[in-house]
């Protein structure tokens, strides 16, 4: 009965390409991830597919690209009902997926990656014919990656348009991006959508994952918003107010949702009340002359002098891949400085440890918390004391761990920080990506440090829990801490900095208020233009 | 509960006790064992053999009687030392298979306490810290090499198991042979030796030596914070570096426990083990204890409590061969073939993952039929 209902509500149009009808996953633990949800899509046209994290996105393309079966519901095209029993079939048939987190061999070169998906296993793999072709492509479609060199040497980025090339080197018809302006840029994002509306004009489809709505307003035609794995709305863009959009996503608790999408869309300061008088009058960190060699043992820092003082915010912005992550860990021990200095209150921290520099107040929340944040498999208990594990507090005689002590501790966290989670014994993994980086910002913040190293702090988090991190971080510049940010979301380095550097191959362009930034002005510096060669 | 969580069934928040972490794979261990069971059932009946016979001769010599746990158990003492070897290794992010030379040179350091006229226990407390501290260095020597210049230790490893080996044939044939009979070395006194536990079995105090050593190995790396910190870096070295945590250190940490154990397992082996309490030439009965550890480990699913039972599982194979070469007249090797599949199937952690698939397409065919029953 109830199929008979929604099919009369929205006849299929004949010239559909593909149309998802009563799609439900239960995953084997229990948990529904999408109820009955049905999407049309056509060629030529870019649909949005918005929601918070959590709200079934991935998971509803992951069933459209052949990753995973739906528990009910059917996938078909004019052709026929498809079932797709791997993503092979699934690009075999046209459908292409970039994941958020990438699918590529570190040591290998884009050009063995490429050649390494398009193979079957006992085929030579064909590596001129596949350079040659990514040659041809790269050009075509604008996208520019180094193809000689190993891709874990290549910036987040760079990797991302290797996976892009990946898949657009098969001949595809359908594009699903996961969240793929979270890695990147103004200029890449800009480069991105303008390759987006070629493909529309080839007649290919494609799938935005995001929960930026200014992207969605700006490339989609289409605009479908997932709550809780229903499909709450599917407007045409142009129909759709922002405000509209994020109440469909967000649902009840708007009024805090409300002020972060304003947040994020027109890059407004939150609190400006808050923003400090009580700047203190030495700097908490201050680093002269820093020179940090990266990975291929190029310069990457270079000569940076700057002083981030208590209360405030000193954000870092500028196109990633610009010696961001190096000096970030250059400050925090995990990477040697080349020369140079830099010193908390006065007392030098190169060369020495991470955990000498967390002793002396530092706190730094990664940019990669897969990576460096968290061990997965770990509890959350286990990954609540990472880094202040040799704390008297959580150490009792004979170096013993006082897990009593240490759970009470995670579960103050938990309130404290709003993680949701079954306990202090469940596995990090078990956590959603906003839960897992409010642990690490939780950890973080609780050794109350007396500077906060913040690196991409909301990368890929839905808006509740991004704002949520934001609010913690001009908490504890109330609270008279230093905060250095770097992010590649300038909307979030304009709302939250007191001043900012922006960083254009290892040196800063400039540090200036944000008021007296105008946004050409900063497009133009992060693309290393200075002011007065443009005026 | 959570917003993520919504319309999920609420999960009951488990209780678990942290002495249990680590062991819910033990149905996967189980269901490996089965299988290896299994197909050497199969095996049986190819070769005519009855493999009902054989499997309750088995059982019955391993567990049917005192004297077969007894005789179980003794066989898997040295195997929970080197396993937990093997072990502590995996656990650091390592595949150290150096036990097996680590437990000759273990061995030969405790026949040296022959040498020494010292009060009662205390002779016998001086072999297995001899025997420890033997096998502690020879695991110094591939983890130096790896920390110092980045040796795989799976190579090094190997090749130290062979130096250790004929390093051991010539201290057994030429500096601890005994000056009476040739093809042994002097034996250990009977001060130092393990009291027989079990009357009339190979059962000796041994057993209390490994499950301690097995405990104490449980609660330093679940209980302290240097435990913490080997298996941080061995499940993701760049967070553990972030958290501050020197991952040269804690592999240097795991090999010298492990080698600790694997030398504890020679002692084990010649202190504890009637009748002859001394090395035989060409080393019979240390040969193959630090590789059979690796089986053990992996069914034990590398958790010293897991090891402790799966160690009497082999052990118990070992033991109830016997009974069933008797009985049944199926050669041992059978049992080896039973302990080669339990290690391959182990090796195929996708296994539970396709009966989870099969369970969900199953609570989806029955979700389709009471559909269709109720349309």
């Amino acid at each position: 009965m109830t199929d008979k209902d929604r099919l009369t509500k929205n006849e299929p149009t004949p010239d559909y390409y593909l149309r998802a009808e009563g799609i439900t996953k239960v995953y084997s633990d229990g948990t529904v991830a999408l109820k009955e949800a049905d999407l049309e899509i056509h060629r030529g046209e870019i649909i949005g597919l918005l929601g918070e994290n959590g709200a079934g996105k991935t998971t509803f393309t992951k069933i459209l690209s052949g990753l995973l079966p739906p528990t009910r519901g059917r996938v078909i095209s004019p052709r026929g009902h498809i079932r797709f029993k791997s993503p092979r079939e699934a690009l075999e048939f046209g459908i292409g997926m970039v994941y958020q987190h990438f699918a590529l061999v570190g040591t290998f070169n884009a050009a063995e990656n490429v050649a390494l998906s398009h193979e079957h296993p006992f085929n030579r793999i064909q590596l001129t014919a596949t350079k040659k072709k990514l040659e041809g492509l790269m050009e075509e479609s604008g996208l520019h990656v180094p193809l000689d060199v190993p891709v874990e040497k290549l910036a987040v980025g760079e990797q991302q348009r290797v996976e892009i090339l990946k898949v657009l080197s098969r001949d595809i018809d359908l594009l699903i991006l996961d969240e793929p302006t979270s890695v990147l840029t103004p200029l890449e994002v800009d480069e991105l959508f303008s390759l987006l509306r070629r493909l529309r004009e080839e007649k290919k489809s494609i799938i935005l994952i995001t929960h930026k709505l200014k992207e969605v307003g700006s490339v989609t035609d289409r605009v479908v918003v997932l709550r809780h794995g229903e499909m709450v709305g599917d407007v045409p863009t142009e129909q759709a107010s922002t405000q509209q959009l994020a109440r469909l996503m967000v649902g009840k608790a708007l009024d805090k949702e409300s002020s972060a999408v304003e947040l994020q869309d027109k890059g407004l300061p939150r609190r400006e009340q808050e923003r400090a008088n009580v700047r203190s009058k030495q700097a908490v960190l201050k680093v002269d002359g820093l020179t940090v060699k990266g990975n291929t043992g190029e310069i990457t820092v270079e000569g940076l002098s700057f002083g981030v003082y208590g209360g405030e915010i000193f954000g870092i912005a500028g196109v990633e891949g610009n010696g961001q992550s190096e000096l970030v860990e250059a400050l925090t021990g995990l990477r040697l400085a080349k020369s140079g200095s830099a010193s908390i209150n006065g007392k030098n921290i190169l060369g020495l440890d991470p955990r000498e520099i967390y002793m002396m107040g530092v706190a730094h929340i990664p940019e990669d918390r897969w990576r460096l944040g968290l061990v997965l498999p770990f509890t959350l208990a286990e990954n609540a004391i990472l880094g202040v594990q040799r704390w008297e507090e959580f150490r009792g005689p004979m170096s013993f761990l006082r897990w009593g002590k240490i759970n009470q501790h995670v579960r103050e966290l938990m309130d404290r920080f709003e993680i949701r989670a079954t306990g202090p014994s469940a596995p990090a993994k078990s956590l959603s990506g906003g839960n897992q980086q409010k642990l690490i910002v939780g950890r973080e913040l609780a050794k109350d440090p007396q500077i906060v190293v913040a690196s991409q702090p909301t990368r890929g988090l839905d808006i509740g829990s991004a704002q949520y991190i934001r609010d913690l971080l001009v908490e504890m510049r109330g609270k008279g801490r230093a905060i250095l940010l770097v992010s590649a979301d300038l909307d979030e380095v304009l709302a939250l900095s007191d001043r900012i550097a922006i960083m254009y191959e290892g040196r800063f362009m400039t540090i200036a208020s944000p008021k007296d930034l105008d946004r050409e002005t900063i497009g133009m510096l992060m693309g290393g233009v200075a002011v007065k060669e443009a005026a | 509960m959570s917003q993520e969580l919504t319309g999920s069934v609420p999960r009951k928040e488990k209780f678990v006790h942290r002495t249990l972490t680590g062991l819910n794979p033990a149905i996967e261990s189980l269901l490996a064992a089965a299988v290896g069971l299994i197909i050497g059932a199969i095996l049986m009946l190819v070769w005519g053999y009855n493999p009902w016979k054989a499997y309750v001769a088995l059982f019955q010599g391993a567990y049917g009687d005192s004297y077969g746990w007894a005789s179980s158990a003794a066989s898997g003492v040295p195997l929970i030392l080197t396993a937990l070897t093997f072990s502590i290794c995996v656990r650091a992010g390592m595949f150290n298979i150096g036990a097996e030379g680590q437990v000759y040179i273990g061995a030969a350091a405790a026949v040296t306490v022959g040498y020494f006229v010292l009060p009662g226990g205390l002779n016998l407390i001086v072999g297995l810290i001899f025997a420890m501290i033997g096998g502690a260095l020879w695991s110094l020597g591939p983890a130096i090499l790896k920390l110092t210049r980045g040796v795989n230790e799976v190579i090094s490893t190997i090749m130290f198991n062979w130096i250790a080996r004929f390093l051991t044939f010539y201290l057994v044939a030429f500096v601890l042979v005994d000056p009476v009979r040739g093809e042994k070395t002097i034996s250990i006194p009977v001060s130092a030796r393990f009291p027989v536990l079990v009357r009339g079995t190979d059962l000796s105090w041994s057993i209390f030596a490994a499950v301690a050593f097995a405990i104490v190995i449980y609660f330093v790396l679940w209980h302290t914070v240097i435990g913490y910190e080997v298996r941080a870096a061995g499940l993701n070295p760049s967070a553990a570096r972030y958290g501050g945590i020197k991952s040269k250190r804690t592999m240097l940490l795991a090999f010298i426990l492990g080698g600790l154990g694997a030398g504890l397992a020679g002692a084990t082996i010649v202190m504890g083990n009637p009748p002859t309490y001394a090395i035989i030439s060409g080393l019979p009965q240390l040969m193959n204890t630090g590789f059979d550890g690796m089986a053990v480990a992996m069914v034990g699913r590398n958790h010293p409590i897991g090891i402790i039972f799966a160690s009497l599982f082999f052990g118990g194979l070992t033991a109830g061969g016997r009974t069933m070469q008797f009985t049944a007249g199926v050669p041992l090797e059978m049992v080896r073939v039973v302990e080669g599949v339990i290690v391959l199937t182990m090796a195929i952690p996708e296994l539970i993952r396709v009966f989870r698939v099969m369970r969900s397409s199953w609570s989806t065919l029955m979700n389709v039929l009471k559909r269709r029953r109720s349309a």
